[in-house]
């Protein structure tokens, strides 16, 4: 057994794709019962906690698979993230999946294999398990946007996904086979040792590579110039789904991201960092300006997503230990915000039918406050007003940037957010200040739990009782990488 | 020490902990909010009162709690002696408006809320002033906004309620953003958050190359939350509050917020001419048109607040000019304007309160109806006015003194003085015209309530004020003189100069300045008097030039045409240019280094290339893009360009030597090509509309796509050739090549590869194969076609037609004589085919062949026999079970895997050895080849699954149509 004892750090990936499986087979045999598929729903979110657990068990840093596969505290801080997210977004889709009678124990199997997928993207150490983790995820998320059959728009947003997403993963394993090319290896740690030789930045082999697999990684991320499909799917999607795109899959690709540009292009920085910087600044104005005008507030979470992740892009662009650890804080940060406000928006129901109009929201504060009260922290700490969670977490991706020195960068930066804070006071101001309309179906209790498990996340993150453990963390994890 | 730790705390902690309680309590309970928020602010005051010795004497009491370790930042509380004059002056008048606020408020508002954001307001200003971080101070920052906007927004029925609240908070949030910036700039230009070291670096930040951008972030935040040109125009708005309110926020406190921190930075930045020129010329016009649009306000509270907008622009004059003196004067009149300023603001909330208008035109004569209210109003009045013997009149002398004085060498210094009495005549104009319409002149009769003096609880804040005002006025060393030496010292430190506070200094140019102002101010009101009680609604001139609606504007324009114009030309529902867009900022993203470093591909010359090979590749390029282009017009053409395009590969790879590659390639191009073509028969017929579109726009984009297709396809091709020309000095392919013979025992190397090398990949590949095989029948199996494929063709229908018209006597002659000699040589064909299938089987070890090509090959075979004979009669004389092939086939390799273990090997080791076989002869039997046996039974099962799924789609069609169509042919 000791053979099998190499193994042991693989547990909690084991334990998703085992259960992946074994709820698979579950669903196969009671095909059609409700009641069977909400079970699989809660087990697939034990799956996910009992993964998350054996996540936390680990310590040190190992290699498996010949180094294909590293578990590092870097590696443990996102999947945390990551479980947490899926977790999150699970619960979240309870409630509104059996309001519609439309829970499908498919579901949650997918999540479960999408989120091992991105437990080995978080892992990779190699080219072909990073693609390995990629395509785990995509194509279960290819499933999952479309999953409401019957909706044209479900179908068009996954068909959509699926023929974008595929041709950015065909321009990253080009990417990837380039690099092989430019190393003659596809362990990270190789293409590293290549990428420092002395002259490799002006290898355009590994150029061309970086460039190619960044183009991916960015689409993944839903970075401008590579965002078009997100508004589609988060608006094509059926919500819940679109809660859980909008925080599990970006908290993954962005550790993949990290660890690439980190670990593997460490010695070619001045090459990504410009392709960083670019990214981050166009995804801020453009997210930003384009949220604007959004009258779907799906749509308009996705040009704040787009905008956010241009935030965290930030603190990478800075490519030191205070940057990382700026954008892992980012990002949990990010999660526990964006599930947060989509409780709120899968609690806008009325007559059965889910409400996507912002200008439904008005008036929300008179016929429900503390659905009222949590959105609007929420959209405070998006705006990233103090003393609220997401003020932190821009605090700390700036203040890297700046002390990289990237000045042009930060000041974009504050200044995209000052845009970003008007339209998200603007939907405060229609909650609070504006004629009420009909009021909602009051919030079911799994979304009011996320409602205020989120706020009080959001809120309490000033005290540092709460916050240290956190930032702690996400520095060790930093640190693992340089 | 203890002590003051637990002090200073106790003064950041004590109003939030207050505002929380205040929230809780029932919300009739005025008196008993009224107590709590009141001790809170008397508690403060006592907390100053102790600290007043110590920093008397020097010291700095600071505290320092962990806070953000990693950013090095800590949370850390000091109380200088500016501090401290602000924090008297916060808690004092908060002590003031809270008492005022208890009388004020009516019975029906819901009090905790007020009382509420009120001490959670305090906190976040006691914040801004005690704190000893940069961070911590944009952080307590941005919570004064907060709370103002909650506190302007607290009658939230009123429209102008809820604008006013929105566009504050839609200026400060974003002018605190900025600040945030600044404030990090500044550190990283300090080296440090902490507010003392950066005090101590003024040197080296007016030195420094991020001076500038600094510099302009902060000032964005400074301006904005001092209302000054031109972000002013919110403080008008934000009069939509409740009286206590802008008594406290938008005189003593809020507003005040940006002049502490030019005041708190000065040391570290004025140090520099950029500092003049942003705050000086800024200041000047706040000055000028704020007191200008003052004078023509109809309503009370406006007047006020476009006063409050000119003295805060006197404020920042007086910091921006940079010298010592100026900035005593503002410290001092940062003191002096709170205290008149809030009197008049409470004075104006009781007229309203007790008039039931606060519109200047329409109040009159009220001197008689409440004459208490009166003399007080008409003291702070005359002290906003600069009259002698008032606190404002020392300050607003000091100011005149020290615009007189030279500075930076400029017309604009030069017109200061100019400036200054100028805006000193406005400001003596409006202060009359605040005294005279509203005290004196005719009675107003038409008033909404009966005036009369409020209670006296009410009238006790204002009178204990307007006492400061005029003890100050006369007394001032002896009142303020202490206070106002410890403010500054902090602020100046060893810099700070000789001042005096006497009330006489001689006939200076300052007090002629002064002289001129009230006569002149006194001239003008009485010229404009006729003009005002007129029906006019704002100022001359610029009436018309509304900051407000500038601003309303301008973010309409940004954020609905600009947004609307970004949205539209950077993002599309539709599919095609989402993929235009990524395939063109790839192929930038790619020609970017190209065109900065340039490649060198190695251009073969000419006379290296075989004109053959040429030719060949040629004919294969032309063949994909012909499949390419016929995609969507014709997909027959295109499957059958695809198989030549497949055909040239294949001749490549025997033209290179690599016959086991070639012949791998030819029958997978050939079996997919077949099933492709069996497949095409049910989808739908293809498009017609094959000639060129007649809009001009529609070919162009066309031509556009054809053309990054084209550059996607070419630069990927040179991309590749580059990659593949590269000499690499150790592939694994040599190490493959070495070991194929001496470790796998075959020299077949492709075949090894598969069966032994990488024999765990083949497995699971296999496995893959399967389930697409299964997954192909089970869609099939469900699969309509549409409803144009399901006729009989064309071509037989035709035949049909003719048979039908020339021999009666043999119907349907076509299925009868079909292909009679092909079908017979067909059927001939497949025990042949099936040797060669065994004999490629056998050989594959060492020579081209192997599991997979004999598995296609055998497909083939069957394919010949459904080609010829149809579904039906194959299937009667032969019992095809391509699932069970598939089960098998797994198995097998599985099993061939497994069986290493039983020597002890790990999984998938192979053995081979050589053995002699009757008739065949000697030959290599590695365990491997069972393995390979696995592989050609699948793929053997999996073809023939996929076949038999689309064979039996035409059995299946064709009995559905015989009952649909039948009854249809028979009509015609």
């Amino acid at each position: 057994m000791s053979a099998l004892a190499v193994y042991a750090p693989l547990l909690p990936e084991l334990i998703l794709a085992l259960g992946a499986m074994a709820l698979l087979m579950l669903g196969v045999f009671r095909p059609e019962a409700q009641e069977e598929a909400g079970r699989i729903m809660w087990l697939a979110v034990a799956v996910l906690l009992a993964s998350g657990f054996a996540v936390l068990q680990g310590a040190g840093k190992q290699q498996l698979f010949d180094g294909a596969f590293v578990i590092d505290s870097f590696g443990r801080f996102m999947k945390i993230v990551v479980l947490v997210a899926a977790a999150g977004a699970l619960v979240l889709s309870f409630d509104e999946m059996s309001e519609r009678k439309a829970l499908k124990f498919e579901y949650p199997v997918l999540v479960l294999l999408a989120a091992t997928g991105m437990m080995m993207m978080v892992s990779a150490n190699n080219l072909i398990s990073l693609y390995l983790g990629l395509e785990l995820q995509s194509l279960a998320l290819y499933v999952v946007a479309a999953i409401r059959r019957d909706s044209t728009r479900s179908s068009e947003a996954g068909l959509k996904y699926f023929v974008l997403g595929a041709l950015s993963s065909g321009m990253l394993l080009y990417g990837a086979s380039l690099l092989y090319g430019f190393a003659g290896a596809t362990s990270f740690e190789a293409i590293a040792a290549a990428a420092r030789s002395p002259g490799a930045g002006q290898d355009l082999l590994l150029v061309f590579g970086l460039v190619f697999l960044l183009v991916g990684i960015a689409f993944k991320i839903s970075a401008v110039p590579f965002h078009m499909w997100t508004p589609d799917v988060y608006e094509g999607a059926p919500t819940p789904v679109t809660a859980f795109f909008a925080s599990a899959p970006k908290v993954a690709a962005m550790a993949l991201f990290i660890r690439i540009v980190i670990s593997m292009f460490a010695g070619v920085q001045p090459q990504w960092q410009q392709i960083v910087v670019f990214l981050a600044i166009a995804s801020m104005l453009l997210g930003a300006f384009a949220a604007i005008r959004q009258t779907n507030i799906k749509r308009l979470m996705a040009y704040s997503s787009i905008a956010n992740m241009g935030y965290a892009l930030v603190g990478l662009a800075a490519g030191t230990v205070e940057g990382v650890q700026g954008v892992l804080l980012y990002m949990a940060i990010y999660v526990v915000m964006t599930l947060g406000a989509f409780a709120v928006i899968l609690a806008m129901r009325r007559d059965g039918t889910a409400i996507e109009d912002i200008s439904e929201l008005a008036g929300l504060s008179k016929t429900n406050l503390p659905m009222a009260f949590a959105m609007a922290m929420f959209m405070f700490s998006l705006a990233g007003i103090p003393p609220l969670a997401g003020f932190f977490a821009k605090l700390y991706v700036f203040m890297a940037a700046i002390k990289a020195e990237l000045y042009t960068l930060a000041v974009i930066g504050v200044l995209a957010s000052v845009v970003g804070a008007y339209y998200y006071l603007r939907i405060v101001k229609l909650m609070f200040f504006d004629e009420a309309g009909q009021p909602f179906e009051p919030t079911l209790p799994k979304e009011r739990a996320v409602q205020w498990v989120a706020m009080v996340l959001v809120i309490a993150f000033v005290l540092p009782i709460i916050s240290a453990p956190l930032v702690e963390a996400a520095a060790a994890a930093a640190r693992t990488l340089f | 020490m203890s002590t003051d730790v637990v002090l200073l705390t106790l003064l950041v902690v004590l109003p939030f902990a207050g505002s929380i309680v205040a929230a809780f309590l029932p919300t009739n309970a005025r008196n008993a909010e009224a107590w709590l928020a009141g001790g809170v602010a008397l508690a403060i005051l006592a907390i100053a009162a102790y600290f007043f010795r110590p920093i008397a004497r020097g010291e700095i009491p600071r505290v320092e709690f962990e806070w953000l370790p990693q950013l090095g930042l800590n949370f850390i509380l000091r109380l200088d002696g500016f501090a401290w004059s602000f924090v008297g002056l916060v808690s004092a008048i908060g002590l003031l408006v809270i008492l005022y606020a208890r009388y004020y408020m009516s019975p029906d508002d819901p009090v905790p809320r007020f009382f509420s954001f009120l001490l959670g307001f305090m906190g976040a200003m006691l914040g801004i002033v005690v704190s000893g971080n940069l961070i911590q101070i944009v952080f307590f920052w941005e919570l004064t906004s907060l709370y103002s906007f909650l506190l302007i927004s607290y009658w939230h029925q009123n429209q102008s309620a809820r604008d006013g609240a929105r566009i504050t908070l839609t200026v400060t949030a974003a002018g605190g953003l900025c600040l945030l910036a600044g404030m990090m700039f500044l550190g990283q230009i300090a080296g440090s958050y902490d507010l003392d070291v950066v005090l101590r670096s003024g040197a080296s930040v007016t030195a420094h190359s991020l001076y500038l951008p600094t510099l302009l972030l902060i000032a964005a935040g400074v301006l904005t939350k001092s209302a000054q040109f031109p972000f002013h125009f919110w403080l008008p708005r934000a009069m939509a509050a409740p009286t206590p309110v802008s008594a406290y926020l938008h005189s003593a406190a809020m507003v005040k917020a940006g002049v502490f921190l030019l005041a708190r930075l000065w040391p570290a930045m004025a140090g520099h001419d950029y500092w003049f020129w942003v705050f000086v010329p800024l200041g000047a016009a706040t000055l000028l048109i704020g007191a200008f649009l003052a004078l023509f306000q109809q309503d009370l509270k406006g007047l006020l607040a476009y006063s409050t907008i000119s003295h805060l622009g006197l404020i920042t004059l007086l910091l921006g000019l940079g010298s010592p003196l100026a900035a005593v004067a503002a410290i001092f009149h940062i003191m002096n304007h709170a205290t008149f300023k809030a009197s008049l603001f409470m004075a104006a909330g009781i007229i309203d309160h007790e008039a039931g208008t606060r519109d200047i035109r329409r109040l009159g004569g009220l001197f008689r109806a409440m004459p208490i209210t009166a003399v007080l109003a008409m003291v702070a009045a005359s002290a906003m006015a600069g009259v002698p013997l008032l606190n404002g009149f020392l300050s607003k002398e000091m100011f005149f003194a020290e615009t007189v004085e030279s500075h930076v060498a400029s017309a604009l210094d030069d017109a200061l003085p100019f400036i200054a009495t100028l805006a000193g005549m406005f400001s003596v104009a409006y202060s009359l015209r605040l005294i005279h319409q509203v005290f004196f002149g005719p009675e107003a009769t038409d008033l909404p309530r009966v005036p009369h003096d409020p209670v006296l609880w009410m009238l006790l804040p204002i009178a204990f004020l307007v006492l400061t005002c005029i003890l100050v006025g006369i007394v001032p060393q002896a009142t303020v003189g202490a206070f106002l030496n410890i403010a500054v010292r902090a602020v100046l430190g060893d810099a700070t100069p000789y001042y005096s506070l006497a009330v006489w200094h001689g006939f200076t140019p300052a007090l002629w300045m002064s002289l001129l102002a009230l006569a002149g101010g006194t001239t003008l009101y009485a010229v404009m008097l006729r003009y005002l009680s007129g029906d006019v609604e704002g100022a001359p001139i610029l009436r018309r030039l509304k900051g407000q609606r500038i601003f309303e504007r301008a973010i309409a324009i940004a954020s609905w045409r600009g947004a609307k114009s970004l949205v539209q030309s950077l993002s599309s529902t539709r599919l095609q240019p989402q993929l235009v867009l990524l395939l063109c900022v790839t192929i930038l993203a790619a020609v970017w280094p190209l065109y900065k470093g340039g490649i060198d591909i190695h251009v073969p010359k000419l006379h290296e290339i075989d004109t053959t090979f040429l030719l060949v590749w040629i004919v294969g390029c032309v063949c994909a893009l012909g499949a390419a282009q016929q995609a969507k017009f014709h997909r027959l053409a295109a499957v059958i360009l695809m198989g030549g395009a497949g055909l040239s590969t294949c001749v490549t790879f025997a033209w290179a030597s690599a016959p086991d590659l070639a012949m791998t390639q030819l029958l997978v191009e050939i079996v997919t090509t077949v099933l492709l073509l069996l497949g095409l028969r049910w989808l739908p017929k293809r498009r017609e509309e094959t000639s060129r579109p007649a809009n001009l726009f529609i070919r162009a984009r066309r031509f556009r796509d054809l053309a990054i297709a084209f550059i996607g396809g070419a630069g990927l091709a040179s991309l590749s050739y580059a990659v593949m020309t590269r000499p690499q000095t150790f592939t694994i392919a040599t190490n493959f090549l070495e070991k194929a013979y001496t470790e796998g025992g075959g020299r077949n190397v492709v075949n090894v590869i598969l069966v032994d090398f990488r024999g765990f990949d083949t497995l699971g590949e296999i496995a893959v194969l399967g389930i697409v095989a299964i997954t192909v029948y089970a869609l099939l199996r469900r699969f309509r076609p549409a409803r144009d494929s399901v006729a009989v063709p064309e071509q037989k229908q035709f035949q049909d037609h003719f048979d039908a018209e020339h021999d009666a006597l043999s119907k349907d002659t076509i299925s009868a004589h079909y292909m009679i000699v092909p079908g017979l040589i067909m059927r001939l064909l497949f025990p042949v085919v099936s040797m060669m299938a065994v004999f490629l089987f056998m050989r594959g070890h060492d020579l081209p062949g192997g599991g997979f090509v004999a598995g296609l090959t055998f497909a083939i075979a069957f394919i010949l026999q459904y080609i010829a004979g149809g579904a039906r009669w194959v299937e009667a004389r032969l019992t095809v079970l391509p699932v069970r092939w598939i089960g098998f086939g797994l198995l097998a390799a599985g099993g061939t895997g497994v069986g290493a273990a039983f020597f002890g090997k790990p999984f998938l080791t192979s053995s081979f050895q050589y053995v002699d076989i009757p008739v065949l002869g000697r030959l290599p039997m590695a365990s491997a080849l069972l393995f390979d046996l696995g592989v050609f039974a699948l793929v053997l099962g999996a073809t023939v699954l996929m076949l038999i799924a689309l064979a039996h789609q035409s059995i299946r069609v064709s009995r559905a149509s015989s009952k649909a169509v039948q009854p249809a042919e028979g009509a015609v």
